[in-house]
C-alpha cells in the first residue's frame, strides 16, 4: 500500500498529528486522497433493514427514556395545568395564544437571540483566533491546549459559582481589584447593561475552550498541499485562515456552531445563580422565564407550552443556519 | 497492540461496568425522609431529629430555600410518598396547606400536648403556623428582621438609632461613603426582596390586599412607602438589587455599610470573628417604625406519607422540646416562651432584647398561599423601579394588574 | 515586532524571524489562558480561607490558610461517598451511551442519505427542548416505576439524554469510512456485524475516544436530573454541591472547598486523556 508523502509542515505542532496520521495507515490514507469533495460511494446496505437493526438499541433508549417525557410535557402544554392550585382543564393552544400575547415572552425572546447571537459570536471569533495562535505555534501547544480546556470540564454550577465570585459588586475579584486601584466599578451584576455583559462573558467563558479545541483540530485537517500552494503564493498569514482554512473547514464550523447555538438557547444555570433574571427582567432569557413559571408561578401547561416553543425556534434557527451553510456542499449533515 | 486483547479488555470493562449498576446500595428499613432548607439553626434541628427516636433513621435533606421548594412542589404535586417531614416557613406553608399537600396536626397537638409542653411555644408562633382554624405545622424558628448598626461609628458622631424612616434615610446619607456605604439593602428576587419590602409597606402604614384580596399596594400610601425604599436605596451597598441575605451580611461584616435591616438569625455571625471585621461593633435596636417582618420555620409532615403521622410529630416535637432547643437560642429567636425569658441568655446573646422588642411589633406577609407566587411579579417591578427603569407608581400598577390576572385565574374573584 | 530587526545575534537571521513571531505569540496565548483560568485559581484560594479573607476588599493573596473547609468537605460531609456514586454513574453511562450510539450511528452511516439526515435531525431535535420542563416528568415517571435512589434510573436516563450528540458525532466518523472498504468485506462473506465490528469500528477509533470523553463530562456534570432522580444513596457531586448555597457564608467557602473536590478528578482525568481528544478530532470529524 503506498505511503503518503508527507509534505513539510507549516508548524511543528502538527507533526504529532501527522505521525498519527502515518501509524493509522493505508486504509485512512485511502481515505485522505484528494480531492475531499469527491462524491463519497456510500452504498446502502444489501438490505436496509440491517442498518435499522444497528440503530435499535439506540431507538429504544430515546424512545423509552426520552420520548415518554417529552410527550409527556408536550401534551401538558395543552391543558391549563396549575399544580398548585390543582387546576387541570384541556385548553388546546390556549397557552400558546396566550404567551404570543405576552409581552414578557417576546422580550425575554429578543434578550434569548440577544445574548445568544453575542455570545456565539464571541465565542467563534475568539476560538478561530486562538486556535489559529495555537496552530502556528510550535511549542507548548499541547500545555496550552489543555489548560486552555479547563473551564469547559467544570459541572456549570460550579463555573456559576467561580464566576459569581468574580463579578459580584463590591468584593468580587473584579471589583476589588478595581477598587483597590483606585477606579470605581459600575456595578457588574445589577446594572442592566453590565449584567447582560457579564452573562455574555460566562456563557463565552465556558464554552469558548470548545471552540477552540474543535477548530484547532478541524485547522489540523486542513490539506498541506493548499497551504503551500497558497504560501507560494505569497498569501500572508491571516489570508491564509480567511482564504483557504476556514472555508476548508466548513463543516466543521457548522457543526461546533450549530452545537454552540442549541446549547445556548437552554442557558440556564449560569444565568441563574449570577443574576437570576436581574435586575428586573434586563437578564430573563426564555429559558428563566420557563423555569418562573413552572416553579415561582407554578403554571406548568405555561411552561411546557413556551418549552415547545423553544424547540420550534431552535429547531428553525438550526435548520435556517444548516441550509444557508450548505447550499453547495453537505458535509456534516 | 493485539487487537484480541485490547478488545477483549474494553468488553471485560463493558460487561464488568453494566454489572456495577446492580450493586445497589444497602437498603435499610424504610427510614424517615426529611427535606429542609439549611442554615445554621435549621442544621441543628436536624441533627435533633436524627437521634430523636432511637431506633428510627431519619434521613435529613438540607439545601438552599429555593432549591427544596422546587423539589418539595415537584414530590408533593405528583403525590410522592416522600419526603415525610417538609421544611416550611410561615408564607410556604399556606400554599402546602390550601392545595392539601400536608396533614393538620390539630389531634396530635392535642394528644402530646402535655408530653412535650406544647403549650410552651408563643402564641404568636403557634398563631404564625394556623390557616383555616387548624394548626399545619411544628414551630422550628422564629425570625424577625433587626435594624443592625454600627455603635462605634455612631458613637463617633453622636448620633441615635433612627426612630422614623426619614430618620433613617437621613442618617443613611449621612453616613454614605464611596468605601463604606449608608446602608444595606436586600433587593434579589423573590425571597429577599420580600422581607424588606414588605418591612417598607408595613413600616409606612399601607396595606397589600383589600379584604376580597384585591391588590391596593399601589395606592398612594404603597407608592410612598415603595418611594421611601427607593431612596433610600441610593445610599445603599453596591449591587444590592442583586444581594441576598448573605450578600447584605458579607457588607457589614467586611465594614462596607453603616446600618441596615436583616434578619436576627444573622446577628450571632456578627461577633465571629472568623467571618467578621466588625466584632463587638455592631449593636441592634427595633426597626424604624417598626412593623417589620417577622417570620418563623416549621416542620410540615406530607398528606401523602406512609409512614405513621403520630411517629412523625413525635420526632419532631423532640427535636423541638425544650431541652433540645435550648443548645440552639442563639442562632435563632427562640419560640419557647421558657427559652425566651431565660436571664441567662439575654446576657449571653447581645442581640436578645432588640430582637424581643422587635418580636412584638412585627408583621408577618399578609395570609395569602399565593404571596410567593405573586412575589415575584412584585420584586421584580420594584427591582425595575429601583433602577430607574420605570417610575414607582408605573411598576407597582404593573405589578397589581398582574397580580390580579393572577388571582383572577386561581379562581379569587 | 520591527524593532528588533536591527540587531544582531539570536534575534536575528531566519531563526531570529521565527522568534520573533512565535515568543509573542506564546506570550499572548499564555495571557489569554491565564486571564481564562483566574476564576479558578481564584476559587481554589478561597477554599482555603476563613470566611473574612475570602470576601475581603481589596483581595487578599496573603491570608493565613485553613483546611478546615476541606477536611469538612470530605470527612465531615462525606462526600467522598458522593464521588463514587459519580463515577459509578458516568462509566456505566459511558459505556452504554458510547455503544449504543455507535452502533446506531454506523446504521445511519449505511443509509441512504436523505433518510439519515432526517433521521439525524429528528433525533437531535430532542436535544432542543429546554432540560428544565423535563424534571416533572421524570420524576413522576420514575417513581411510578419506583426507580428513583437507584442507579439504573439516572444512568437510563443520562444514557438516552447522551444519545443524540454521540451518534452525531460518531456518524461524521463514520462517514468517512469509504463504501469500497465494507464492500470489500461483505464480498468476502462477512455478517452484518462482522462488517461492523471488524472494518468500521478500527478506523473510527479515535472517534470513539472523543465521543467517550465528552459523555463522560456530561454525565459527570448533570445536576438537575441529578437534583431530581437520585436520593440520599445515589446522591452524585453536582446535587451535593448544590446543596450549601447561602444562608451562612461558611457555606460559601465550604462550597469553595466542594467545588475545587468536584472539579479535581474530572480535570486529572482530561489530563491523562486529552491527546486522544485532539487525535481524535483532528483524524477526521466533520469534514467535506
Amino acid at each position: 500500500m503506498p505511503r503518503r508523502e508527507r509534505p513539510r509542515p507549516i508548524s511543528k505542532g502538527t507533526a504529532i498529528i501527522d505521525d498519527e496520521l502515518a501509524v493509522a495507515g493505508a486504509n485512512v490514507a485511502v481515505a485522505a486522497q484528494p480531492p475531499r469533495r469527491a462524491v463519497r460511494r456510500r452504498r446502502p446496505l444489501g438490505s436496509a433493514s440491517s442498518a435499522w437493526l444497528f440503530l435499535l438499541p439506540s431507538a429504544a433508549a430515546l424512545l423509552g427514556v426520552l420520548l415518554v417525557p417529552l410527550a409527556y410535557a408536550m401534551w401538558l402544554s395543552l391543558f391549563d395545568y396549575d399544580i398548585g392550585a390543582g387546576i387541570d382543564r384541556f385548553i388546546g393552544l390556549g397557552n400558546y395564544s396566550a404567551l404570543l400575547a405576552d409581552q414578557q415572552f417576546w422580550d425575554s425572546l429578543g434578550r434569548t437571540v440577544l445574548i445568544v447571537v453575542s455570545a456565539v459570536t464571541l465565542e467563534f471569533t475568539l476560538g478561530l483566533l486562538v486556535a489559529y495562535g495555537l496552530y502556528r505555534l510550535t511549542f507548548g501547544v499541547r500545555t496550552l491546549n489543555l489548560l486552555m480546556f479547563m473551564p469547559n470540564v467544570i459541572t456549570p454550577v460550579v463555573a456559576a459559582l467561580f464566576l459569581r465570585w468574580i463579578f459580584v459588586s463590591r468584593w468580587g475579584l473584579l471589583s476589588g481589584i478595581l477598587i483597590g486601584l483606585g477606579i470605581f466599578p459600575p456595578d457588574f451584576l445589577g446594572d442592566p447593561a453590565w449584567a447582560r455583559a457579564v452573562v455574555i462573558l460566562s456563557d463565552a467563558w465556558q464554552f469558548t475552550p470548545f471552540m477552540i479545541l474543535v477548530l484547532y483540530a478541524g485547522l489540523n485537517t486542513v490539506d498541506q498541499s493548499q497551504i503551500e500552494a497558497a504560501q507560494i503564493d505569497g498569501a500572508g498569514p491571516w489570508t491564509l485562515l480567511l482564504r483557504i482554512m476556514v472555508p476548508a473547514i466548513r463543516p466543521l464550523i457548522a457543526f461546533v456552531l450549530a452545537i454552540r447555538l442549541m446549547d445556548a438557547f437552554r442557558f440556564f444555570d449560569q444565568i441563574y445563580v449570577l443574576t437570576a433574571g436581574g435586575p428586573g427582567t434586563s437578564t430573563e432569557t426564555i429559558t428563566l422565564y420557563t423555569y418562573a413559571l413552572a416553579f415561582r408561578l407554578l403554571q406548568v401547561g405555561k411552561a411546557s407550552a413556551l418549552g415547545v416553543i423553544t424547540l420550534l425556534i431552535v429547531a428553525a434557527v438550526i435548520l435556517g443556519m444548516v441550509m444557508t451553510l450548505y447550499r453547495r456542499d453537505r458535509g456534516a449533515f | 497492540m493485539s487487537q484480541v486483547t485490547r478488545r477483549g479488555m474494553l468488553a471485560g470493562a463493558a460487561v464488568g461496568s453494566l454489572a456495577l449498576p446492580l450493586i445497589r446500595p444497602v437498603r435499610a428499613a424504610p427510614t424517615v425522609q426529611m427535606l429542609s432548607h439549611r442554615f445554621p439553626a435549621l442544621e441543628y434541628l436536624a441533627a435533633n431529629m436524627r437521634s430523636a427516636i432511637p431506633g428510627v433513621e431519619v434521613n435529613t435533606q438540607l439545601m438552599p430555600f429555593d432549591k427544596a421548594l422546587e423539589l418539595a412542589t415537584i414530590a408533593f404535586s405528583s403525590k410522592a410518598s416522600s419526603p415525610d417531614i417538609v421544611y416550611a416557613n410561615d408564607s410556604t406553608f399556606l400554599t402546602f396547606a390550601k392545595n392539601g399537600w400536608i396533614r393538620p396536626l390539630d389531634d396530635l397537638w392535642a394528644k402530646h400536648r402535655e408530653e412535650f409542653d406544647l403549650d410552651d411555644f408563643t402564641r404568636t408562633v403557634v398563631a404564625e403556623r394556623s390557616y383555616k382554624g387548624k394548626i399545619w405545622g411544628v414551630p422550628a424558628t422564629s425570625n424577625t428582621l433587626l435594624f443592625f448598626y454600627r455603635k462605634d461609628l455612631f458613637d463617633k458622631a453622636g448620633k441615635q438609632p433612627p426612630k422614623t424612616l426619614a430618620e433613617y434615610r437621613d442618617l443613611a446619607k449621612s453616613f454614605n461613603s464611596p468605601l463604606r456605604a449608608g446602608t444595606i439593602s436586600c433587593l434579589r428576587p423573590v425571597d429577599a426582596a420580600l422581607n424588606e419590602v414588605n418591612y417598607y409597606m408595613g413600616a409606612s402604614g399601607a396595606a397589600w390586599f383589600d379584604d376580597t384580596w384585591h391588590p391596593v399596594f399601589n395606592d398612594a400610601k404603597g407608592v410612598a412607602a415603595i418611594q421611601m425604599l427607593v431612596d433610600i436605596t441610593r445610599y445603599a451597598q453596591q449591587g444590592f438589587t442583586n444581594a441576598a441575605n448573605d450578600e447584605c451580611m458579607i457588607a457589614l461584616q467586611q465594614d462596607a455599610a453603616a446600618m441596615g435591616v436583616q434578619w436576627a438569625t444573622r446577628a450571632l455571625a456578627m461577633d465571629d470573628p472568623k467571618k467578621s471585621r466588625v466584632v463587638d461593633k455592631i449593636d441592634w435596636a427595633v426597626p424604624p417604625q417598626g412593623h417589620q417582618t417577622v417570620g418563623g420555620d416549621g416542620y410540615c409532615i406530607s398528606a401523602f406519607s406512609k409512614q405513621d403521622p403520630d411517629l412523625l410529630f413525635r420526632i419532631l416535637a423532640t427535636a423541638t422540646s425544650q431541652k433540645n432547643l435550648r443548645g440552639a437560642a442563639g442562632m435563632m429567636v427562640p419560640t419557647r416562651t421558657s427559652i425566651l425569658q431565660d436571664a441567662a441568655l439575654r446576657q449571653k446573646f447581645r442581640f436578645f432584647p432588640a430582637a424581643l422588642a422587635a418580636m412584638k411589633v412585627g408583621q408577618t406577609y399578609p395570609k395569602l398561599p399565593e404571596f410567593y407566587s405573586v412575589g415575584q411579579f412584585i420584586t421584580q417591578r420594584i427591582d425595575q423601579a429601583v433602577t430607574g427603569q420605570m417610575t414607582v407608581k408605573a411598576a407597582l400598577d404593573a405589578a397589581a394588574g398582574e397580580t390580579e390576572a393572577y388571582l383572577k385565574g386561581h379562581g379569587y374573584y | 515586532m520591527n524593532a528588533a530587526t536591527t540587531r544582531r545575534g539570536w534575534w536575528s537571521g531566519r531563526a531570529g524571524r521565527r522568534m520573533r513571531t512565535q515568543l509573542p505569540l506564546f506570550l499572548l496565548l499564555c495571557g489569554f489562558t491565564a486571564v481564562n483560568l483566574t476564576p479558578v485559581v481564584w476559587a481554589v484560594l478561597t477554599s482555603f480561607k476563613q470566611p473574612v479573607d475570602a470576601f475581603a476588599v481589596p483581595p487578599r493573596l496573603l491570608f493565613t490558610p485553613t483546611f478546615t473547609f476541606h477536611y469538612q468537605v470530605w470527612v465531615e460531609k462525606a462526600f467522598w461517598h458522593y464521588l463514587i456514586n459519580s463515577v459509578v454513574i458516568s462509566i456505566s453511562t459511558v459505556v452504554i451511551s458510547v455503544s449504543i450510539g455507535t452502533m446506531a450511528a454506523y446504521g445511519l452511516s449505511r443509509l441512504r442519505s436523505n433518510t439519515s439526515r432526517g433521521v439525524l435531525f429528528a433525533i437531535l431535535s430532542m436535544r432542543m427542548f429546554p432540560h428544565v420542563l423535563l424534571a416533572i416528568p421524570f420524576f413522576v415517571l420514575a417513581r411510578m416505576l419506583g426507580l428513583i435512589n437507584t442507579y439504573p434510573a439516572m444512568i437510563l436516563a443520562l444514557v438516552a439524554i447522551n444519545q443524540p450528540f454521540t451518534i452525531w458525532l460518531m456518524r461524521s466518523f463514520f462517514l468517512d469510512v469509504p463504501g469500497e472498504l465494507y464492500e470489500a468485506a461483505e464480498i468476502d462473506g462477512c455478517s452484518a456485524w462482522q462488517v461492523f465490528a471488524r472494518v468500521g469500528l478500527p478506523l473510527v477509533r479515535p472517534g470513539l475516544w472523543v465521543t467517550a470523553l465528552f459523555s463522560l463530562l456530561l454525565a459527570y456534570n448533570e445536576f438537575l436530573l441529578g437534583l431530581v432522580l437520585t436520593g440520599p444513596a445515589t446522591k452524585t457531586l453536582p446535587v451535593a454541591l448544590a446543596e450549601y448555597g447561602a444562608e451562612d457564608i461558611n457555606y460559601w467557602t465550604l462550597s469553595a472547598a466542594a467545588a475545587v473536590g468536584i472539579m479535581l478528578p474530572i480535570v486529572a482525568f482530561m489530563m491523562l486523556l486529552q491527546r486522544h481528544l485532539v487525535r481524535g478530532l483532528s483524524m477526521g470529524a466533520v469534514k467535506g
